[in-house]
């Protein structure tokens, strides 16, 4: 029964994701994700959040399977300055670097290039294929969740966000707290009593999801940018079509890498806070362990491009689970997707799959479309995007600022958001520079309705009483997760200190 | 990145303190349940633990090498963000007296020639090219009325 339907639902999707808007949107959300992708200096998260405006005359269907597809188009995009000039496009490629720049050294460019793209594709295509089969029996699952539940998994994902997102976890437990304080600013929606406001009228509302993460990410990554000034790096490596094609032996070495580079990023990435960073990190760090020869990598092994770009390709497709099945994404960049679905009036979590089917299929498919899509502008079109390189950062800053004030404006006719995406680019920077991590805030501000919600529902049903989460096995298992991730950082440390004078072991946070 | 830490720590403790007493002083719930000030009283105190944390963790560590590099950079930098950002806050004041068309002209203007210290070929070009971009995208394509100034452009 349950393939029929999930074989019908695809074919729903399939229309939905083959009108015309929607192909062309799907195709203009890649482009823009590609181009993105391969520019250093702007990442994913910055790139999204700063075309959300752009999306609000769309339907959410189209706006959705836009903003999606810039997400996995940045995974693709990112790798070709990688490998060609050692700067990675964005973070998620930071591990092609290694073993894809040293291929471009010896003249194997091509070959790296093609395996990135290629590697990107099988993974992504994998892990579209897993979220069609995983996400309906999860959500038919999460169907039954109460507010215990709900509360005990926005409590969850926020702490994952904290203990996984970056070396320090303490501070992104900061982040988080203070991301959570802001939600609370505005009219109380149970009681009526206005929170925070220091007497502003335009605060009543609540702080603009879009300015806060408009600031946080775009303006800091901004003005970080401008404090050191890019080097024009250029490559002259000569692409034919033909040299993008590994050959037999590379497919050799790369078929372990590419497998479990897919299943490690797609499983890892459905957790909340991992990202397709850590994911791209976590399949590097793996392919080496189990390699015959780990000495090699960092000398230009093409397994070593595999891995990482096929994890970080599988954990866009994996992020998708949790925000469609439950509504909490997976880090900053579905963050802002989650955000700008519900300015567009739709809720994610378990119930869109039953009321709003075109929705989730039609994105589901537009993926398996879109990702048709990336592999035909990355491997023939590949020497455009190698031209792009040369635009320099100075004509983009400015670009990358105006587009988004004017979005920003745009999305509700209010100055004021513009002040607030100013106040928060102040914050973000000096967040940036001090190591607090943006992410978390911003998952907080999001989830921050519901959190807050889901826990004074909770406790007046319990009468007061914090059992009411550990009672129920969901919200037990899922408020046990979070504890033990709460307090990993106390659990590391004293790992540490068992194991201080043996040699350090890699671990990502070097890097 | 030590001192840093610390000063944050400070700032957040005051923040903590201040959402503790607002949290405090919001009106207890007329029904059933926890009131307006329940998640944020309890928030404060959460951060205020949390901020100690970072500051005694910071207090007790030993001072390493990196943490006598500078956090923020040189003098240079610092003028160059304010800069962008003072640019920012004008843009963002005169957008509803100046226009839409004219204010985003000068600002990117002032982004590439006085920030970045292009020849003026170039930054004309930006200025032009980015603006009628940007009009055309949201003013025509998108439909948003963007802000005008008296003489209605």
């Amino acid at each position: 029964m349950f393939d029929v339907d999930i074989f019908h639902n695809l074919i729903l999707g399939f229309q939905v994701a083959t009108t015309w808007q929607n192909l062309l949107f799907c195709l203009i959300g890649v482009t823009i994700g590609t181009l993105i992708g391969v520019l250093p200096g702007i990442g994913p998260t910055t790139g999204i959040a700063i075309l959300i405006p752009v999306t609000f005359g769309m339907s959410a269907t189209t706006a959705i399977i836009t903003m999606a597809g810039i997400y996995y188009g940045a995974m693709y995009g990112g790798s070709t300055t990688s490998i060609l000039i050692n700067l990675p496009g964005e973070s998620a490629s930071v591990m092609t670097m290694l073993d894809g720049y040293q291929m471009a050294r010896k003249g194997r460019a091509g070959p790296a290039l093609g395996m990135a793209a290629l590697a990107s594709f099988i993974a992504g295509t994998f892990s579209i294929i897993m979220l069609t089969l995983i996400a309906p029996p999860l959500a038919s699952y999460a169907v039954s969740f109460g507010p215990p539940e709900y509360f005990a998994l926005t409590f969850m994902g926020l702490t994952l966000v904290s203990a996984l997102g970056g070396d320090n976890p303490l501070k992104a437990y900061i982040s988080a707290v203070v991301g959570l304080l802001v939600a609370c600013i505005g009219i109380d929606a149970i009681s009526g009593v206005a929170r925070f406001t220091f007497d502003d009228a335009n605060l009543l509302d609540g702080v603009g999801f879009i300015g806060m993460a408009i600031g946080l990410f775009a303006i800091s990554e901004i003005l970080v940018n401008i404090e050191e000034p890019m080097k024009q790096v250029f490559s002259d490596a000569k692409l034919g079509f033909m040299s993008l094609f590994p050959n037999l032996q590379d497919w050799k070495d790369s078929f372990g890498a590419l497998w479990r580079g897919s299943v490690l990023g797609f499983f890892i990435g459905t957790l909340p806070g991992s990202g397709a960073t850590l994911c791209s990190f976590i399949a590097y760090a793996v392919e080496k362990k189990v390699s015959k020869h780990p000495e090699k990598f960092g000398t230009g092994v093409i397994e070593g491009v595999a891995a990482p770009e096929g994890a970080n390709n599988a954990a866009a497709g994996g992020g998708m689970v949790p925000l469609l099945t439950l509504g909490i994404p997976s880090g900053g960049a579905t963050a802002v997707m989650l955000g700008a679905l519900m300015i567009h009036g739709l809720r994610p979590g378990p119930m869109l799959f039953s009321t709003n089917p075109e929705f989730v299929w039609g994105l589901i498919a537009s993926m398996y479309i879109g990702n048709v899509f990336l592999i035909i502008l990355n491997m023939p079109l590949i020497g455009i995007w190698v031209q792009l390189l040369k635009v320099p950062y100075k004509v983009l800053m400015p670009l990358i600022l105006t587009i988004a004030a004017t979005g920003i404006f745009a999305t509700d006719n209010n100055i004021f958001d513009m002040w607030i995406m100013f106040f928060f680019g102040l914050v973000g920077y000096v967040m940036r520079k001090l190591g607090f991590p943006a992410a978390p805030m911003v998952l907080a501000l999001v989830l921050g309705r519901l959190v807050e919600m889901s826990l004074r529902q909770s406790l007046t049903i319990s009468h007061g009483s914090i059992s009411i989460f550990f009672n129920r096995p969901i919200s037990g298992v899922l408020m046990v997760v979070a504890l033990l991730s709460l307090f990993s950082p106390l659990i590391h440390s004293l790992w540490v200190r068992y194991k201080s004078g043996k040699e350090k072991d890699f671990t990502p946070s070097e890097w | 990145m030590k001192k840093a830490d610390m000063i944050a720590s400070v700032v957040l403790l005051a923040l903590a303190g201040y959402v503790i007493q607002d949290a405090w002083r919001m009106p207890p719930s007329a029904t059933f349940g926890p009131s307006a000030g329940f998640l944020p009283f309890w928030l404060g105190i959460l951060l205020a633990v949390l901020a100690t944390i970072l500051f005694v963790t910071n207090l007790k560590r030993e001072t390493t090498e990196k943490d006598r590099e500078a956090v923020f950079p040189g003098k240079k930098a610092l003028f160059a963000i304010t800069l962008v950002m003072a640019g920012l806050a004008v843009y963002i004041e005169l957008i509803e007296v100046l226009g839409f068309l004219v204010d985003t002209f000068l600002f990117i203007l002032f982004l590439v020639k006085v920030v970045e210290r292009e020849p003026w070929r170039l930054t004309l070009t930006v200025a032009v090219s980015t603006t009628v971009v940007l009009f055309i995208t949201f003013q025509i394509l998108l439909k948003i009325t963007l802000p005008s100034n008296m003489f209605g452009f």
